[in-house]
């Protein structure tokens, strides 16, 4: 076990390095072009060569990536150009407002989509199993910004019950977080919910379902001891995927909203050029995505039973 | 020489103008326009119409003044950029965050009458070509620093210094001249470029400067209120040239917090402001607003809309033309509509293929039908464009025959340009003030289809279109709205000026520009016009489909608003009715 561990961390960093190392190629090769997005498009040869020579960009490129690798290492990943500030000092708290967003999410939707999903798998073909079917499949191909709009006009300008935006301009606002959360929400519990529901009803098809039922067990004992822990392993990994989604998926969700979370920050950077601010959320959104999959994995291991891998099977 | 009752000159000018408008050869709106420009008061010259007219006539915004109330925050959502150097502004948003903090010389109210602000007053002499600005004493930096004739020779300095990379450049060109940068061009040929000339501006006492222009140019004073003019502190630089680092002004407000792409907060300054013992119908008197707060909620309208029907903010910068009836469905929303001289323009770069070749230019133009574009983008809102740059609400504006799409005709230049078969065209749009510009670039190649000409629409995020806006050989670029039309010719079609983004260059469009720039009688200045727009129509190197109407919307609760058709703000007499 702690040998797959150590190997799929080992090819975590592995793809961290090669991923910083194409980014850092792709952004940092022309150099001239980086002190143009610096000093501005009115400056000129003269004030950008000088602006290259300060801050060491003559130097070796090996020396230069080795030197920015240390760097973001260290959280030190330089100034935003568009937003005038330590990109650290823009990035954590941009990722704080998107863990309260995901985290939210996920608390409700992991129990709403584990229960739907559970009860419908217990009951395949039942109006429930039927009904949510169609229910998520219908939330889940609404993309995010028609149900937002639709949203916004139901809640924000027919009822004026809630917020249009979540910008928190006058401190934090629970009510500014209803809409965003909804959203995604509806987005993504149909997804997990179908996820599970296909895993319970295969579980409940089982020889050792059948004959914990036909040994007289109660259905409750037979669902909550026996099944449920088995069919909850593939919705496991699904979860544990979403984090991703949430960190760097949702962009439209806060750009529409103009919550200020990581993902709106991403789009700032790509949409700005902010060249330092890309690689810093790149490295941040392919570490949540690697880092995810290895929890995933390791995660998934550790509760199915039936994987076992070649050094530590007994034959 | 004719004087006022205090004893200073007025300019022979004016006297003509209430000749012309004794006769009827130029309207009132004309009239107020030139004599405030020549250094005739606001109010003076509405009563001067009013005499000769025999009318009634009052400064309009005088006359809408009110008691107003005290306190209260205004909260407005628009985007917040950085607002580093004031001189290099290119979006109108940026000067609306600092322009409560850092002021203009002058200022062009709604009604398009130029005042004074921070000069008193100027004279201009006979032949229009020395300017001289008095300016207001009494006026400090909020550090206690006295306003002064340094300041405003810094500033002047500044802008001209081609290291600056100022657009103002362009509208100052008198006060510069050519030079060899020492530079050469990719043909080899040595690099030129402009810079202030020695004696453009000069000072004559610590309240008093002087502009020295190569030739005449009636619109220095509305030059003066063009977003980048406005004015820092002589010691700008000296402090690191970064206005959010060193927030230092002569307005009645400060910045207290600010962070790009989220809020910039102003908060009224703890001293007496200079203008509240002033008598201006729009930065005179008590400042009524504790606080101004900008949110930025992203630049697109709807998300602006949303902030707004939910009372998260009192006022949006703007309402694009697909929401207006969700705006008016909000209750309590009173809506705004300006006309404006704010258009886009696909334009065309004259040194790149295919566009060197001025016959194609020509067909492209000739396929453009703008009769069908108010109506398919603004439901019938908005004006013709005429592919002049020069807006019939503008006062010099001359009603050339209409423009005649001519597809037989642009399918033989093309032929004889060497593209019988037609020829494929890539035009880059960055939307870069709402998606009205893609939805003209798909009428526009509906328009071209029939020529042969195959146009493939390059959409590209607005940022990402700042980047290339004056690189890209075809690209759909906006405008905002100016005064005079003369001064967008300046910024963007003289020979060598910073924004002139289609690299055109004709020494006769220049020089008719000059003489129209120069000359005062209203009638002969709109014949010249004639020519300048004619050329530049016939040059061909800008497809111009329409002039955009511009919404905003704000609250019933907030009082004293006038919607400015550049959209700058100017909230000095703006209060909140709690």
């Amino acid at each position: 076990m702690l040998r797959l561990a150590a190997r799929r961390f080992g090819a975590m960093i592995l793809i961290m390095a090669v991923v910083s190392f194409i980014l850092f190629l792709i952004f940092e090769t022309d150099k001239l072009a980086v002190a143009g997005k610096v000093l501005g498009p009115y400056s000129s040869l003269e004030q950008r060569e000088l602006w290259l020579e300060r801050e060491g960009y003559n130097r070796p490129f090996l020396v230069r990536y080795g030197e920015w690798v240390t760097d973001a290492l260290r959280g030190d990943f330089g100034e935003s150009i568009r937003f005038k500030a330590p990109v650290a000092d823009l990035l954590w708290p941009r990722l704080a407002n998107s863990a309260i967003l995901a985290g939210l999410v996920f608390l409700l939707m992991i129990p709403l989509s584990l229960l739907l999903g559970v009860l419908a798998g217990m009951r395949e073909g039942s109006l429930l199993d039927r009904g949510l079917s169609f229910l998520s499949i219908l939330t889940t191909s609404v993309p995010e910004f028609a149900s937002a709009a639709f949203l916004v006009a139901l809640f924000v300008f027919e009822l004026r019950w809630l917020p249009g935006t979540s910008a928190m301009t006058g401190g934090f606002d629970w009510s500014q977080l209803v809409l965003p959360v909804a959203v995604l929400v509806l987005y993504d519990f149909g997804y997990v919910a179908r996820m599970t529901r296909a895993s319970m009803a295969e579980v409940m098809t089982s020889h050792y379902i059948r004959t914990a039922i036909l040994k007289g067990l109660p259905r409750h004992r037979v669902v909550l001891r026996h099944a449920l822990r088995n069919a909850l392993i593939a919705p496991f990994t699904v979860i544990v995927l979403q984090l991703n989604w949430l960190l760097s998926g949702v962009i439209v969700v806060e750009v529409f909203f103009a919550y200020k979370g990581f993902g709106a920050l991403l789009y700032d950077a790509a949409m700005f050029g902010d060249i330092y601010l890309i690689e810093a959320c790149t490295m941040v959104a392919v570490f949540v995505a690697v880092f995810s999959q290895f929890v995933s994995d390791v995660g998934y291991t550790l509760l199915n039973p039936r994987i076992r891998f070649a050094g530590s099977t007994v034959r | 020489m004719a004087t006022t009752r205090r004893g200073r000159r007025i300019h022979p000018g004016v006297e003509r103008m209430k000749a012309q408008l004794r006769s009827g050869s130029c309207d009132r709106r004309e009239f107020l326009r030139t004599v405030t420009l020549l250094g005739v008061g606001a109010s003076a010259a509405y009563a001067m119409a009013g005499r000769i007219l025999g009318e009634k006539i009052v400064d309009p915004l005088q006359a809408a003044q009110d008691a107003g109330r005290r306190g209260g925050i205004l909260r407005v959502s628009m985007p917040v950029p950085e607002i580093k150097d004031p001189a290099t502004f290119d979006w109108t948003e940026k000067s609306n965050c600092v322009r409560h903090m850092i002021e203009y010389l002058t200022y062009t109210g709604p009604d398009n009458i130029t005042r004074p602000y921070l000069a008193e007053r100027w004279e201009a002499s006979d032949d229009l070509t020395v300017w001289t600005f008095h300016l207001r004493r009494g006026v400090r930096w909020h550090n206690g620093d006295v306003f002064d004739a340094e300041d405003v020779i810094f500033n002047f300095t500044r802008w001209l210094d081609p290291k600056t990379g100022s657009s103002n450049q362009g509208l100052f060109a008198a006060m510069t001249e050519e030079y060899d940068t020492g530079e050469r061009n990719a043909d080899g040929s040595p690099e030129k470029g402009r810079r202030m000339r020695a004696g453009a501006i000069e000072k004559l006492d610590d309240f008093t400067v002087r502009l020295n222009l190569s030739r005449p140019v009636l619109s220095i004073p509305e030059n003066l209120f063009n977003y980048p003019t406005a004015i820092v502190h002589r010691d700008f630089e000296k402090n690191g040239g970064d206005l959010l680092a060193w927030p230092m002004g002569t307005g009645p407000y400060t910045i207290a917090d600010f962070a790009v792409g989220e809020k910039c907060i102003l908060r009224r300054i703890d001293r007496p402001y200079w203008g509240e013992t002033l008598e201006d119908p729009f930065i005179g008197g008590p400042i009524h607003l504790d606080e101004i707060h900008y949110y930025d909620h992203g630049a697109a309208s709807a998300a602006q809309l949303a902030a707004f029907a939910s009372g998260q903010v009192d006022m949006t910068f703007e309402v694009g033309k697909d929401s207006l009836q969700m705006a008016q469905s909000v209750p309590g929303a009173v809506l705004y509509e300006v006309t404006t001289a704010q258009t886009g323009v696909m334009r065309m770069q004259v040194d790149r293929e295919p566009f060197d070749d001025p016959r194609v230019r020509r067909a492209i133009q000739l396929c453009c039908d703008a009769s069908v574009y108010p109506e398919l983008v603004y439901l019938g809102r908005g004006t013709v464009g005429e592919h002049h740059h020069v807006a019939p609400i503008h006062p010099e504006y001359f009603p050339l025959p209409a423009f005649e799409p001519d597809l037989e005709e642009a399918k033989r230049l093309l032929a004889e340009a060497g593209y019988p078969e037609g020829l494929e065209l890539s035009i880059d749009v960055g939307n870069t003030n709402g998606p009205w510009q893609q939805q003209v670039c798909e009428i526009f190649r509906e328009q071209l289809a029939p020529a042969g000409i195959r146009l493939d629409i390059n959409v590209m995020p607005a940022p990402q279109y700042w980047e290339i806006w004056d690189k890209t050989p075809f690209g759909f670029t906006s405008w905002t709205h100016r005064p005079l039309g003369t001064m967008v010719l300046s910024l963007g079609y003289r020979c060598g000026v910073p924004w002139n983004e289609t690299r055109y260059c004709n020494p006769a469009f220049d020089a008719a520009l000059d003489a129209a720039e120069s000359t005062l009688e209203v009638e002969e200045r709109r014949r010249l016009m004639e020519k300048v727009q004619r050329i530049l129509r016939e040059d061909a190197v800008i497809v111009q489909p329409l002039w955009q109407p511009k919404f905003t919307v704000a609250s019933e609760k907030v009082k004293g608003f006038r919607a400015h058709p550049t959209q700058y703000h100017l909230f000095h007499r703006v209060w909140i009715d709690a």
